[in-house]
């Protein structure tokens, strides 16, 4: 699992079946030097490039979530889904304490 | 199996049911020399690492999937176990 901040919200019109009416998050994931602490999430977005997560929990404009990538991402669907990117937690407080 | 380093935990109410009661640390992958290599990646964990501690991090969903005793859990990250240090700090 990776963190992020959910920076904006994507619509689809068109999609494949397996996906309508799926929510889905604009997150900008965090580094090690653009990480949050406590329950704000720091101010601006990190370098790493911004994706789009599948979001079954709720996550609103300007939370931290918790996203898994990969196979994994496509497990909680009984059909199979062609996503590879999932909400997993929407994080409420982080304890950071790197060993400089 | 990856080798990282302990760096912090959080906390979330609202999540996926597996993970229910589950820890969540938050591991900076690290090589032999113990720097830092990549983004630090959130794990569960069912053994109680501590702080600064270098863990194993298993990274295939399989394992997670059977602790969390959940067939269609998205858990992928896990603790597998805890590294002995190489030069354990002098204790005084």
């Amino acid at each position: 699992m990776r963190l992020g901040t959910v920076i904006g919200r994507v619509t689809l019109n068109i999609t494949v079946p397996a996906l309508r009416g799926a929510r889905w998050l604009l997150v900008s994931p965090f580094t090690r030097g653009h990480f949050q602490r406590g329950t704000q999430a720091p101010a601006g977005l990190s370098k790493d490039p911004t994706l789009v997560v599948y979001d079954s929990l709720g996550a609103g404009l300007g939370d931290t979530i918790g996203f898994i990538e990969g196979r994994e991402a496509a497990m909680p669907f009984s059909v199979p889904t062609p996503i590879d990117a999932i909400n997993g937690a929407i994080v409420d407080n982080v304890f950071y304490t790197p060993k400089s | 199996m990856m080798l990282a380093r302990v760096e912090g935990n959080l906390t979330a109410t609202c999540k996926h049911p597996s993970f229910n009661g589950w820890r969540f640390l938050i591991c900076q992958p690290v090589d032999l020399a113990d720097h830092p290599e990549g983004n630090p990646v959130v794990a569960i964990d069912p053994i109680g690492a501590g702080l600064h501690e270098r863990v194993i991090l298993s990274t295939d969903g399989s394992a997670a999937r059977l602790a969390v005793n959940d067939p269609i859990s998205p858990a992928r990250i896990m603790v597998m176990g805890i590294a002995d240090e190489p030069n354990p700090p002098e204790v005084p």
